[in-house]
């Protein structure tokens, strides 16, 4: 009986959607329950019009399990505050020219990575991670097309990428990596002689700013040698939706949530990148530009 | 920013806040609120850097929101008493949401999670005025009504203000975060003692602002951002570093350096009225603010950075210091000897 009036109320939200009735109505109408978060729906499938309350998994054993683990970090927070910053006490902080943040030598170095491609939108570029020989480095490989899909809407496509996953902390509090002890941003890679973009995503605190990224090219070589790759955080620029911004601004330390890898040469073909870490040192002779970008007065 | 328009921000923000002081009606009070933080706002995002607007919003959201609540609190007050006279309060409710709304103007604990984030967004020079001037015109509400308003949630939120602010500042790597749950703290100190001895919240609002001026110049002239900055300052200005660490020790209260006076003052007078729990609370809240006081003068002198430091380069650097940095550091360093005149003055 509950199921069918729900049922209805959601038809009828359906069919007044363009008036004020459904505003009105509020929670009865469960259809018309704004989400605040983006579903992205890709071009030429069907809308997703599953209402709201039967998606939901109500299970006491998930909030059991959800509680404990919330509960477990807050615990983890208090213990790291009385230990120093992000649970790593003073002395290290003071005395540490390099460190190593992440580094793959098992699944769950692996875990912490989202990788992705333009499949996503009806592409064909495949991209994979996978551990490398020995459980030594992540290796990075694929496939990238730049067929575009046949959708009328996309006209751009060809890219493959891997992200670290957000930090959370408990009750879902961002976390952030503080890196303003460094100034470098070192990579020991082998790759494959294709250039890759590194991009940086800083905490967005407004949701205007969240397609705000900072990105660098890699350029490693091909070949059977590993090689290191500094790059100084005074270089990244800012772009929005892959657009570089006409204002730039040099990239704050404090607050970075996420660290990825892009290739978008537009070049179809096999590509591979293996990384053995992604660390930080800190370049003490680096004195050089504070930032390099020259900022010109559009309208002086 | 042409120097025309920071000039009228400063005097904007200058005349609202005797505006705010010198008034006797309510709303004369809050638009010397509102003219102050209006003035604040173009002079916190004048590096138009994604964190200063962010610093922006956080400074506006918080203002606005305490400057409502204030107006909100003395239109009940008028309601209720048929008078907007500022010294005539005397309904519980109008008076909770006034302590409540000066609390967010100052930065207290519970409400003090904006000005960490605003201090890191602003340049040193700004923060300057925010952890100052600023203060003076929430105060000077706050202290024409000592008598009126609840002097349990007064003291209640001068001890959370004093414990927070030292346990927050802890973990800090960024100076200007330091000094922010450096001002939380101090002015806990103030706001606890404002029921009992408002004279000696005076006193200690008038030395916090001289012993903060003289920490910020220092910052300001070294361009000190991060806690391992620290280690190549004293490469560049030995007798600076020496200074800010005499002027730490000051705000952390040691004799025979100024800070230990109102300390002093207001632990004897906590004794007096027999508050000694009150007493010992704010004391071991004041070691946590020490501690990391230490901490900033132990980087500076007693490390030796592990990397190379460029000496030959720094020393020749000349570190330009502001001119007024001299008389400050003699005010906050050998005040204490004065203390008979303070006593009879106050």
């Amino acid at each position: 009986m509950m199921a069918l009036v729900l049922n209805r109320a959601f038809i009828f939200s359906r069919c007044h959607q363009q008036n004020g009735i459904s505003i009105l109505l509020g929670p009865c109408v469960t259809g018309f329950i704004s989400r605040p978060y983006s579903t992205y729906r890709r071009p030429g499938t069907k809308p997703d019009n599953t209402p709201h309350w039967k998606t939901i998994n109500f299970s006491f054993q998930n909030a059991a399990d959800e509680m404990k683990k919330r509960l477990g970090l807050i615990k983890k927070e208090i213990v790291d505050h009385c230990k120093g910053p992000e649970g790593r006490s003073f002395v290290e902080w003071m005395v540490e020219q390099t460190r190593v943040v992440w580094e793959f030598r098992n699944q769950k170095d692996l875990d912490g990575w989202v990788v992705s491609s333009d499949a996503e939108i009806g592409g064909k570029s495949e991209a994979y991670l996978t551990l490398g020989k020995n459980n030594q480095s992540a290796l990075l490989y694929g496939t990238l097309n730049t067929d575009v899909p046949r959708d009328g809407e996309t006209r751009r496509s060809g890219y493959c990428s891997m992200r670290s996953k957000l930090q959370w902390g408990a009750f879902n509090q961002k976390n952030f990596y503080d890196w303003s002890t460094f100034n470098t941003l070192h990579l020991r890679v082998r790759g494959d002689g294709r250039p890759w973009m590194v991009n940086i995503y800083t905490d967005p605190y407004y949701s205007h700013q969240k397609d705000d990224l900072y990105n660098y090219f890699m350029y490693p070589r091909g070949g059977p040698y590993w090689e290191e790759i500094k790059i100084p955080f005074s270089k990244f620029f800012l772009s929005s939706r892959g657009r570089i911004q006409d204002n730039q601004y040099l990239m704050w330390l404090d607050k970075i949530r996420t660290l990825g890898f892009t290739l978008g040469d537009k070049a179809d073909g096999p590509f591979q990148l293996e990384i053995d870490f992604i660390g930080l040192s800190k370049d003490g002779a680096y004195t050089g530009e504070e930032f390099p970008y020259e900022q010109y007065k559009r309208n002086p | 920013m042409h120097p025309s328009i920071t000039s009228l921000l400063l005097i904007a923000l200058s005349t609202s806040t005797i505006i705010t002081m010198s008034s006797y009606h309510w709303m004369f009070a809050w638009a010397g609120l509102e003219i102050n933080m209006l003035s604040m706002l173009p002079l916190i995002s004048k590096e138009h850097h994604p964190r200063a607007v962010e610093a922006t919003m956080k400074y506006f959201m918080t203002q606005a929101a305490a400057s409502a609540m204030l107006i909100f609190a003395s239109t009940i007050n008028a309601w209720q008493t048929a008078q907007w006279d500022i010294s005539l309060l005397t309904p519980s409710t109008p008076m909770m949401m006034l302590t409540l709304a000066i609390t967010m103007k100052l930065g207290l604990a519970p409400f003090h999670f904006w000005l960490p984030e605003v201090s890191l967004g602003t340049t040193n020079s700004v923060m300057l005025i925010i952890t100052t001037w600023q203060k003076l015109a929430p105060l000077a509400i706050i202290i024409l009504l000592h008598n009126s308003l609840n002097h349990h949630l007064l003291t209640s939120l001068g001890l959370l203000s004093m414990v927070v602010g030292g346990w927050g500042g802890m973990n800090q790597l960024q100076i200007r975060k330091i000094m922010a749950y450096s001002s939380i703290a101090h002015m806990g100190w103030v706001v606890m003692i404002l029921p009992k001895a408002p004279d000696l919240s005076l006193l200690y609002l008038m030395l916090y602002i001289m012993l903060n001026l003289t920490m910020f110049l220092i910052i300001i002239s070294t361009a000190l951002t991060k806690l391992t900055s620290l280690f190549s300052t004293q490469n560049k200005s030995f007798p600076m570093m020496i200074l800010m660490a005499l002027t730490l020790l000051s705000m952390g209260g040691l004799p025979p350096m100024t800070g230990f006076l109102p300390k002093w003052l207001i632990l004897q007078e906590l004794i007096y009225q027999h508050q000694t729990q009150m007493a010992t609370l704010a004391s071991l809240s004041t070691l946590l603010s020490l501690f990391f006081y230490l901490r900033l003068v132990f980087n500076a002198f007693l490390t030796t950075p592990p990397n190379t430091s460029n000496v030959t380069k720094n020393w020749r650097n000349q570190t330009n210091h502001h001119i007024l940095l001299p008389q400050m550091m003699i005010l906050s360093l050998m005040l204490l000897i004065i203390t008979p005149l303070v006593i009879s003055l106050f």
